[in-house]
């Protein structure tokens, strides 16, 4: 292999204990960098979440007063304490758009993605430290920049995280024009971030490997990221461009977009959807990466096709560049490229159900310990198949007829999402607190935080379902003005109540944070008995993260080996005398 | 852990049974279809919703079983295996095949969806605007008449041509009126921004684009009846509420209705009626199947 290895960095290091500024809000360690993308996302979580709530409550009780807080809204969004249907698009747009470019992304590929990188793969720290850092801080200010749009006149955006042009591209049309631009502007600096932290993230997996860690004895959580990191660099510009192109439709006076000035409405679509579908796997892959570890360490057994895994998650990446249309379908676009999109979305169900099989093969004759982490993983594997299984609806041409643009899709979106992503990311948070802070999380908390979850979850999203069959269009501000709708709304409250728990229950994971953040230090330096890099460490690991560089000698899913004593097999010791370990 | 998904499940199926039995078509308390069309792709529908529904409870109850089955037991060592390729063989093939028996099923129906509305279709040009609806039927001479960008405004509302005798008796309702058991020929275009025409009793979405006319559209609805026509396109502030009555009448009486509108069109432009057509259909298609 000839690859640069950790070794061969020069390594100063003046081992003095640095100051606040140094230490927390300017620093070059990546654990630090993580836990900066894991706070900030942590906030804009909750912020995203009370958007929802206020969404959820206009939907389940329209036109009345919010309870409690309607008086704090601005009056953009609300008239005494009521959402006016202008507001309720504004908070449907900077709920997703939050949701997606400050939550999501940067929980799964800021927060784990830093933390884990160099550790897994047995590096020092990151191969750009500096870009690093200013790629964390490109974050927060395009965060400032989006929410800046609520103080500005005319509000915040009101047009759809999708943002769907003409209505987008002029200010006669949205009443936003500064708003909106905001908008432009902060997923321009945010689309900076994500592909200086994705530069950063291939280089250092490329080239950061300690010695023996092959490509194919990383961690799945390393392929997962590794991949989306790919698909990042290539999907990310594209939004960007489109990004620019608005912005100057807004202010400038192009028609890119256009109509009126020979412009086209569909090109907005076919650029934000050619960053958009990668990007439903961007928010996926390293989701199911964080999955595959724990469900592995709590099946005490190695993760099945491991391989196939790998491939797995390749082949969605090279398939979901081919798939954009699929959200076209009855845009206007030509019907013949349609139905051309509508088999390579078909085919990209195929690597998912691979991957959903080859987790219950995995659980299969293990020796299964439900902790919270392992009990979010599996609630992700559950909720992945209802998101995957509703996928085919949509992806069936004259379904899509049908359902398009309903409920249904609200659904789907938020079972691969919320079901999907977050759920991932609430196991992977009770499976590496102990590794991030030194503290064990409590697991009767944690429990509690699981199950009020995965029940108010269900009852928030399921009924969506029901709802779109039922006819119940998206970014509607009141459904009860369509005859057909009205019958419906018992539904609605019903997924509104649900939402309403949902909130409440995250607070459960903030109090079991705080609670473990105020013991003193008690993490070991391997608690779930793992075989990955970063538990050959102390918790949490110190700077320069390993004394000295490891040596890998075997994949990193030895659990349950014949002939050994314990069950688990860390990477960076050799298989005991005697011991044969099977091929993967 | 999984109960309350199954729970809900079963509470859908069990509900569904009822109402099915009450007679309406479906388990997933959808209106009814009322189009031809509608009935085809119910039929797809109800196939992925059965298929998908046996996956779900198939691949649940195994997950399910295999955590009750293989919790963690004192003595009891996990299985020491990395995998089974002739599995992965099996599960990579059998899911590929049905996806794309599924997406070859679903386009064959889709192409023959889209395949052009029948010669003899009701024609109706559609025209949605933030935040409303507009109709023009093309009158007794069954011939949209052409239509000039520049004369778009308040009055013309689909800037009518002067010119074309053929427009002479077009007439335009802020409602659709159209006749039961009979196609309908949309013509579908946006004075502003995007918007979408929907009925989900037609089983039928479809974005209006601003700058281009969409000519794909066309219905069959086999009985009469009131629905509404929604706009489910984001398309700003009055979006929510961006809609339109359709009445759907018995043929006798939609053809008096549309002959006293082409005759009330007529007779308020002064034009003789009768005119020979001269421009058989002017509207532009940029989207022609």
């Amino acid at each position: 292999m000839n690859t640069l290895t950790a070794r061969e960095i020069p390594h100063v290091d003046d081992h003095a204990e640095p100051g606040f500024v140094r230490k927390y809000l300017w620093t070059y360690d990546h654990k630090m960098i993580g836990l900066q993308y894991f706070w900030t996302a942590l906030a804009f979580l909750f912020l995203g979440g009370g958007l929802a709530l206020l969404v959820r409550y206009q939907l389940g009780w329209p036109n009345t007063s919010v309870p409690l807080i309607g008086w704090l809204l601005p009056s953009s969004v609300a008239s005494e304490g009521a959402i006016v249907p202008g507001g309720y698009n504004m908070l449907v747009t900077m709920h997703a758009t939050v949701m997606v470019f400050f939550v999501v992304m940067p929980l799964l590929i800021g927060a784990f993605g830093n933390f884990l990188i160099p550790l897994q793969i047995g590096a020092r720290d990151m191969a750009f430290p500096l870009l690093n850092e200013l790629s964390y801080w490109l974050y927060v200010l395009s965060g400032c920049v989006l929410l800046a749009a609520f103080f500005v006149p005319g509000g915040a955006p009101g047009t759809g995280w999708t943002a769907y042009a003409p209505l987008s591209a002029d200010g006669a049309y949205n009443g936003t024009r500064i708003g909106q631009s905001l908008w432009g502007v902060a997923i321009f600096i945010n689309g900076l971030s994500s592909i200086a932290g994705a530069v950063n993230y291939i280089t250092t997996v490329v080239n950061l490997r300690c010695p023996g860690m092959t490509m194919f004895r990383m961690p799945l959580t390393i392929w997962a990221l590794f991949i989306t990191a790919v698909l990042l660099v290539l999907a990310v510009p594209v939004l960007s461009a489109a990004a620019a192109m608005l912005f100057c439709d807004l202010n400038f006076g192009t028609s890119f977009f256009k109509p009126s000035g020979g412009g086209q409405p569909l090109l907005w679509q076919h650029l934000f959807w050619f960053f958009g579908h990668p990007e439903v796997y961007i928010m996926i892959l390293p989701a199911m990466g964080l999955a595959s570890e724990i469900i592995s360490v709590f099946s005490r057994k190695p993760i099945f096709g491991y391989r196939a895994m790998v491939w797995a998650m390749v082949a969605i990446g090279f398939l979901g560049f081919v798939v954009w249309g699929h959200h076209m379908f009855v845009s206007g676009m030509n019907i013949a490229l349609s139905a051309g999109f509508s088999v390579s979305t078909m085919l990209i169900a195929v690597p998912s159900a691979i991957k959903t099989f080859n987790w219950m093969g995995t659980v299969w004759r293990g020796s299964i310990e439900f902790t919270t982490a392992m009990c979010f993983a599996l609630g992700f594997v559950s909720m992945f198949v209802i998101g995957g299984l509703s996928g085919i609806f949509m992806a069936s041409t004259p379904v899509d007829l049908f359902v398009h643009h309903t409920y249904f899709i609200v659904a789907h979106i938020h079972y691969v999402l919320f079901g999907g992503s977050l759920f991932a990311v609430f196991g992977a948070i009770y499976f590496w607190f102990p590794k991030m802070f030194g503290r064990m999380l409590s697991e009767t908390l944690g429990k509690l935080h699981f199950v009020v979850t995965f029940i108010c979850f269900n009852l928030a999203f399921f009924p969506m379902h029901n709802l779109g069959l039922g006819g119940m269009m998206r970014r509607i501000a009141d459904p009860p003005v369509y005859e057909h709708l009205k019958q419906l709304q018992p539904l609605n409250q019903i997924s509104s109540v649900g939402a309403i728990g949902l909130g409440f229950a995250t607070f459960l994971l903030v109090w079991n944070m705080v609670a473990a953040l105020r013991r003193r230090p008690d993490a070991p330096a391997n608690p779930w008995h793992a075989n990955t890099l970063e538990w050959t460490v102390p918790s949490p690991p110190g700077h320069g993260n390993f004394p000295v560089t490891p040596t890998v000698y075997h994949g990193p899913y030895e659990y349950s080996v014949p002939g050994m004593d314990q069950d688990y097999l860390p990477q960076n010791q050799p298989a005991p005398e005697g011991v044969r370990l099977a091929a993967h | 852990m999984r109960t309350p998904v199954i729970a809900f499940v079963a509470a859908l199926v069990c509900g569904s049974i009822a109402r099915a039995s009450g007679g309406l078509p479906n388990p997933y308390w959808a209106p009814g279809s009322v189009t031809a069309t509608g009935a085809k792709i119910d039929v797809l529908l109800n196939t992925i919703f059965w298929l998908t529904f046996a996956v779900f409870v198939a691949t649940q109850s195994v997950f399910v079983y295999y955590l009750v089955k293989y919790r963690r037991r004192a003595g009891v060592r996990a299985l020491y295996s990395h995998g089974n390729n002739r599995l992965e063989i099996v599960w990579t093939a059998i899911p590929a095949v049905i996806f794309l028996l599924l997406a070859v099923v679903g386009n064959r129906m889709w192409l023959d969806i889209t395949s052009g509305a029948p010669e003899d279709a009701l024609k109706v040009n559609i025209s949605s605007y933030q935040f409303g609806w507009d109709m023009r039927y093309a009158g007794a001479d069954g011939k949209l008449g052409a239509i000039e960008v520049g004369k778009v405004g308040l009055e013309n509302k689909f800037g009518l041509s002067p010119d074309d005798p053929a427009a002479a008796d077009d007439f335009t309702t802020m409602e659709l009126v159209i006749p039961a058991g009979r196609p309908v020929h949309v013509y579908l275009n946006s004075r502003d921004v995007i918007h979408s025409f929907y009925v989900p009793a037609f089983r039928l979405y479809q974005d209006a684009v601003p700058g281009r006319t969409i000519t794909w559209v066309w219905f069959e609805v086999d009985r009469p009846g009131k629905f509404e026509l929604a706009c489910s396109q984001l398309c700003g502030t009055g979006h929510y509420n961006m809609k339109a009555p359709i009445r759907v009448l018995p043929p006798a009486e939609f053809d008096a209705w549309y002959a006293e509108k082409s005759r009330a069109a007529l007779r308020a432009r002064g034009g003789p009626p009768g005119l020979a057509p001269r421009v058989a259909s002017s509207v532009p298609s940029d989207n022609a199947p």
